[in-house]
């Protein structure tokens, strides 16, 4: 009877701090009531310096708008369709999913939900599901971008920094290879190949979106064989691979938001999506009452994809190859350059 | 491509890692020797992990945070000592809760601490700014980067191998947590407490888990992510089976997994094969999972691991 208390203690206790890391936090729910825009991080998480931090941005940023910004954190995969429907059944005015994996949970949650508004980021919308806008963004601009200054770095101006040697060889890792980042991969392979045809491009796929280990492992891998450049799109698995660069003294490029802040003397750059402007641009549409289901595009037109500034590399990068990016920016937006989405697309340029 | 640089680099990311499980399994078999099943060597490693982050990154010395890892990891390993041991509580039970428990207090503590969860932030200094190239030895040819061209903690894991095997087999407190293995009533019968060497044995994979779990977060990377440990716990039970309950063998397996998990990111650099990226990374599991069921046959497993013991004490 006495193990029985024990076990039971210590199972009540686990639980209680378990759970204890995914309640929302909710202390000014009474009185006045404001409208409340919500987000189900995916298991990566807040803090990820990557598309969750961006989202969590874009609600903040909604406080002016009236709204009143909260979180509950996934901790693994299962939590996903339990977390959205409970925000949605809490009252929040439009839920947000973070991430491609979120897909069939918030696609679910939105039919089960059909008075509370549905988003996704990097997620696919649905005719079938009018309360659910999906958000894409043309990650392949702002790989491609990215892959012009490794491209131009790496090689002709390879004596422009002491971190770069003349090997043309740069480097790639990808977290998991599901679409968004196979789109930065197939970009940053079209724009480094665009601005110099002889750089040899490396690539790995780490496995996992959380374990900084891998990333510094696959990031070692490609330097020894000569990689100065490393570009991820990795998540937080990625911030081993910047450790990586930064460990080994060569250039790193971040992803998503700009990550020079990680390790300053190491980030070259970021690929970037500006997820915080287009999660608020929905927040205003809810607002107005024009909120439309399907799926919106964020691209270079809309200044939601680009490369982040040099921050100290700024001397260092010759205006060459900032005016080579200006320039390739110009043409895509022209439509002189079209960017292929798929490895398939791009086989000639592997081989 | 097998060129003698590879192979030099090669043996080096081997070392790196294979260091956090081996660690990880030296500690499990000292605990699993003593007749503690352990399989909260993930929690363990977890909250050494977040421990290192943490302190290295208040204190900016990445010394106090490994041994506040060491410190803390012994102490959650205690919590299973006292389940296990004085609560007499099934020990996969308690383990598996233990794991669970160590997921939910960093994240939760990550929240007070950080103000955030997912991952902390970077802290100033890394342990791989203390990377040690020991004079002439470290230009031993191909062995001499891997073996004396190393950080911190892998230099520790090298010494724990002689260390522990000395420990175990040439101790008398080392025969003493075999014999609470083995035949603990035996060990009470001549006057030596079971439950003290279980603790012991507890307390040994709990300050090594820590140690492991700060090479992840302060000497590999420089801050902690919820997740960051990715089951190498689990994969240091496999390398302490199939290294036969032996600090050696459980290294020489770990060895082995770091190895295969090295060489498949090399096939994806160097796109040996043209075949889906997932099936280079399950390959490091899938040799892992052959060599337990390879050699377990041959591992004999401590006799009493995971039996109860309990003194009956008369009362009067």
């Amino acid at each position: 009877m006495k193990k029985m208390v024990h076990v039971l203690l210590l199972l009540a206790v686990t639980a209680a701090l378990v759970f204890a890391g995914g309640q929302a936090e909710d202390g000014e729910a009474q009185g006045e009531e404001p409208m409340v825009a919500a987000m189900a991080t995916d298991v990566g998480g807040l803090g990820d310096r990557s598309f969750n931090d961006g989202a969590f941005a874009g609600l903040e940023m909604g406080e002016d708008l009236g709204f009143e910004a909260r979180v509950v954190e996934s901790n693994q995969q299962t939590d996903y369709i339990p977390n959205l429907t409970g925000l949605a059944e809490d009252g929040a005015e439009i839920v947000f999913a973070v991430g491609f994996l979120m897909e069939e949970a918030v696609k679910e949650a939105a039919r089960m939900n059909p008075d509370t508004f549905f988003g996704g980021i990097d997620i696919g919308g649905d005719p079938e599901i009018p309360n659910f806008q999906g958000i894409l963004y043309k990650e392949e601009q702002s790989g491609f971008l990215a892959g012009v200054v490794a491209g131009h770095m790496t090689a002709e101006f390879s004596d422009a920094s002491p971190k770069l040697n003349p090997d043309p060889v740069v480097g790639v890792v990808l977290g998991m290879f599901i679409p968004p980042v196979e789109r930065f991969e197939v970009g940053f392979i079209q724009g480094v190949k665009y601005a110099n045809p002889d750089v040899e491009i490396l690539s790995v796929t780490a496995g996992d979106f959380v374990d900084q280990a891998r990333g510094r492992e696959a990031g070692l891998a490609m330097i020894e064989q000569g990689a100065d450049i490393v570009f991820h799109a990795a998540g937080l698995t990625g911030l081993g691979v910047i450790e990586a660069a930064r460990d080994s003294g060569v250039l790193a490029i971040g992803v998503d938001i700009d990550q020079n802040d990680v390790a300053p003397d190491t980030v070259l750059t970021s690929a970037v999506k500006k997820i915080p402007e287009s999660v608020y641009a929905v927040l205003e549409s809810v607002v107005d009452g024009t909120f439309e289901g399907g799926t919106q595009t964020y691209g270079l037109a809309e200044d939601a994809t680009g490369i982040a500034p040099f921050h100290g590399f700024d001397d260092i990068v010759p205006q060459a190859v900032k005016d080579a990016v200006d320039q390739a920016r110009e043409d895509i937006l022209s439509g002189e350059i079209e960017i292929a989405q798929t490895r398939g697309e791009i086989q000639d340029l592997l081989d | 491509m097998f060129d003698y640089d590879f192979l030099v680099n090669l043996l080096s990311a081997m070392v790196r890692n294979a260091t956090p499980i081996g660690l990880a399994a030296m500690g499990a078999v000292v605990c699993e020797r003593s007749g503690v099943v352990n399989i909260a060597m993930e929690g363990i490693m977890t909250v050494g992990a977040f421990t290192a982050a943490i302190v290295a990154g208040a204190t900016g010395n990445p010394w106090i945070g490994l041994l506040a890892a060491i410190i803390f990891g012994g102490i959650f390993s205690m919590l299973h000592a006292f389940a296990t041991v004085s609560l007499h509580l099934n020990h996969v039970v308690s383990g598996a809760v233990l794991n669970v428990l160590a997921l939910g207090i960093t994240a939760y503590l990550m929240i007070l601490i950080v103000g955030h969860p997912g991952t902390t932030d970077s802290i100033p200094v890394s342990l791989s700014a203390y990377r040690w190239a020991i004079p002439v030895l470290s230009s031993i040819p191909l062995v001499g980067q891997m073996l004396f061209n190393q950080t911190p903690i892998v230099y520790f894991g090298f010494i724990m191998i002689p260390l522990f095997t000395w420990f175990l087999n040439r101790t008398k407190v080392g025969l003493h947590v075999r014999a609470a293995g083995e035949h603990p009533l035996a060990l009470e019968t001549i006057g030596v407490s079971v439950y003290k060497m279980r603790y012991l044995g507890v307390l040994v994979s709990g300050l090594v888990g820590g140690m492991a779990g700060a090479y992840l977060s302060i000497e590999g990377n420089v801050s902690f992510t919820e997740g960051m440990t990715g089951g190498r716990g689990f994969i240091a039970m496999a390398a302490m089976i199939s290294g036969g309950w032996h600090p050696v063998g459980a290294f020489i397996a770990a060895l082995f997994f770091g190895l295969a998990d090295a060489l498949q990111v090399r096939f994806q650099v160097f796109q040996v094969l043209n075949v889906p990226e997932e099936l280079f990374i399950v390959l490091p599991y899938v040799l892992t999972v052959v060599a337990v069921a390879g050699l377990v046959r041959r591992s004999r497993p401590p006799k009493a691991v995971g039996t109860d013991f309990m003194i009956e004490r008369t009362e009067d």
